[in-house]
């Protein structure tokens, strides 16, 4: 009751503020910070979890909107709903971002579902992911009286996890002004579980691709040798003329293969088993990646 | 540090079930929630504690869409939000839908068109059509499809929730049309005017849009790329472009030269061999039914007459869960 009434007891706290927030983890140590709670709850339902506090982050709309920085870097504030992300005026900054927050789920999901609790839960099939590891992005990371900033890949890795009472604030993207494809295979039409996704973009003011595959793997993977090869296939100096031909198409699939060979491993024996959905697996990538890759050109 | 530890409330009883306390305001109306777990969904604080089981129960997953509530005017999914994060928000339930007991316009749609079979996803279906309409006065065919791909049904299908949509969205706009035409005949002729009947304005054609709403690309998936083939047009095309008459809310009309029973109310019971207007004598030796059970008379003199539920719920007995 400390702030104001914003804590309503110390089993659930809703702060207005970071600094409230992250004082209020410090001074519960079990609570859990929650955003959309759409993958917190799913937990608790299966009796899986059963959190000791909640943290609600929901109040804090200074996290759920972004800011523009140094000019080339949009911060996104960790509670940005996937509903939002998938409007206009945010599909025009980042539209790989915009893309796969809109294929992440209904819109009862995508309401409250939001891009830091993306990257806290690090489910193997989060739709943003692939996007954040293949932009780069990093996240900052505020504990009371201390910030740090983490590449997003490195907290999904738990190359450098997040550590007790620390609360993810912003994620921080860099604005590239180039084309962005997000893509992703699933088992319906509609919204569904990623069996394999595919993020690229091009970053042409380093003459650079950047492709994450998402979903095959616990982490996004980045097929780095891959993006080097493809990057020096492209023909950078004829983007924007008329009717150009910007790749030879067979080395659209070469890439495709590239990729799917590099993130999916082999299965041991074909025709049965493990080894038939390795390689349908591998083939879903490949074309996933070769599409990505020749929509960015186009 | 210490001292906050000791006055947690689980640090001395090694409590495993932290409860809180807090208010809902649900449908306009504050409902009080005490010492509940702070675990509870909203889905089953509003169904078990105050009595609104309107929001089904289906996955606790987030898949099935059965539990969709609008909390501060958003659409979600009731399973999935905290209770007590719920706190001091709008909450919107499907009794807040209708206003004195009567169906709103939208759940009486869903009614007419046919979208109703075991009814468990309706509730649902209904919150979803009513936020897609509050958001999108007209919504195309693939609007329509991407608002309500949420919710999952799984013996009716989604041509009636379909149809539903485009019913009400003309409804509304027709009754728009004529309250403006009213207004502007009572402004020419001053205010002495009689407003004019609302005229049903003929159902436009939905807008197709072009294209189905693609989640998946991959080639795996490409029969979603094409439009579902357009249904033969009959002689009474409905909003939707669906030839098919809509079931009536009681049921499908008894043929016209069925004979029943000598007492008129008894399709089933005591028919007389005969008069099975299908030409086959299976279904005539009917004689275990007693006919009573299954009555088509909409209910008429025998309905109980359950009161609806109030849109703020009904306060239940203490349950042993809560």
């Amino acid at each position: 009751m400390e702030h104001g009434g914003n804590l309503v007891n110390r089993t659930i706290m809703l702060p207005a503020s970071v600094d409230e927030a992250v004082e209020a983890l410090a001074a519960t140590p079990g609570a859990v910070p929650v955003a959309g709670a759409t993958d917190l709850m799913e937990a608790v339902n299966a009796g899986r979890l059963r959190p000791a506090a909640l943290i609600g982050l929901g109040r804090i709309t200074e996290l759920r909107g972004w800011r523009y920085e140094d000019g080339g870097t949009a911060v996104l504030g960790a509670g940005l709903t996937h509903a939002r992300m998938d409007r206009p005026d945010f599909a025009a900054l980042i539209p790989a971002l915009a893309d796969a927050a809109r294929t992440a789920g209904p819109p009862q999901v995508r309401n409250v579902g939001t891009l830091g609790g993306n990257i806290a839960t690090a489910a193997p099939a989060g739709d943003t992911l692939p996007v954040l590891a293949a932009l780069e992005a990093t996240a900052t990371l505020a504990r009371a009286g201390a910030v740090r900033d983490v590449p997003v890949s490195h907290l999904l890795t738990g190359l450098d996890p997040l550590r007790p009472g620390e609360l993810l604030t912003w994620v921080r993207v860099p604005l590239l002004h180039a084309p962005q494809v997000f893509l992703k295979s699933s088992g319906r039409s509609g919204p569904a579980r990623a069996a394999a996704s595919v993020a690229l973009v091009l970053d042409p003011a380093r003459r650079g691709v950047r492709c994450a595959v998402g979903a095959v793997a616990p982490v996004p993977l980045r097929p780095l040798e891959a993006e080097s090869w493809v990057a020096g296939c492209i023909d950078w100096d004829a983007r924007g003329a008329e009717g150009a031909v910007l790749i030879d198409p067979a080395a659209l699939v070469a890439f495709g293969e590239y990729v799917a060979g590099a993130c999916v491993p082999e299965g041991g024996a074909h025709g049965e088993g493990a080894g038939a959905d390795a390689a349908r697996l591998r083939r879903t990538v490949a074309v996933l990646a070769r599409r990505a890759l020749g929509r960015a050109l186009k | 540090m210490t001292d906050e530890l000791l006055n947690h409330p689980g640090a001395l009883t090694g409590d495993v079930r932290p409860t809180a306390s807090y208010t809902l305001r649900v449908n306009g109306v504050e409902r009080p929630v005490t010492d509940a777990w702070i675990g509870e969904s909203l889905l089953y604080v509003l169904r078990e504690r105050l009595g609104l089981a309107g929001a089904k129960d289906g996955c606790e997953q987030g898949e099935c869409g059965a539990c969709s509530v609008q909390v501060d005017g958003q659409l979600v999914n009731g399973c999935l939000v905290p209770a007590a994060l719920a706190a001091d928000s709008e909450i919107g339930t499907v009794e807040g839908l209708s206003g004195a007991g009567g169906a709103s316009d939208v759940q009486q749609a869903l009614a007419d068109s046919g979208a109703v079979q075991c009814g468990y996803c309706t509730p649902g279906l209904a919150m979803a059509v009513h936020d897609l309409l509050q958001r999108n006065h007209r919504p195309g065919e693939v609007e329509a499809r991407q608002a309500l791909c949420g919710n999952l049904c799984r013996c009716t299908g989604y041509r009636g929730a379909l149809a539903a949509v485009q019913a009400v969205a003309d409804a509304r706009e027709a009754a728009l049309e004529a309250e403006l035409d009213a207004a502007e005949q009572a402004a020419a002729a001053g205010p002495a005017a009689e407003q004019p009947a609302p005229a049903a304005a003929p159902p436009p054609q939905p807008d197709q849009g072009g294209e189905l709403p693609l989640y998946a690309d991959s080639e795996l998936w490409h029969e979603a790329d094409q439009l579902i083939p357009a249904q033969p047009q009959g002689e009474t095309p409905r909003a939707g472009g669906y030839a098919y008459p809509p079931t009536p809310p009681h049921g499908t009309a008894v043929p016209a030269d069925w004979q029943h029973g000598p007492a008129g109310t008894d399709p089933f019971g005591t028919a007389p061999a005969g008069t099975d207007p299908f030409g086959t004598a299976t279904y005539q030796d009917a004689g275990a039914y007693d006919g009573t059970v299954y009555a088509t008379d909409g209910y008429g003199a025998q309905y109980p007459g359950y009161d609806a539920t109030p849109a703020h719920g009904i306060r239940l007995p203490e349950d042993e869960n809560a």
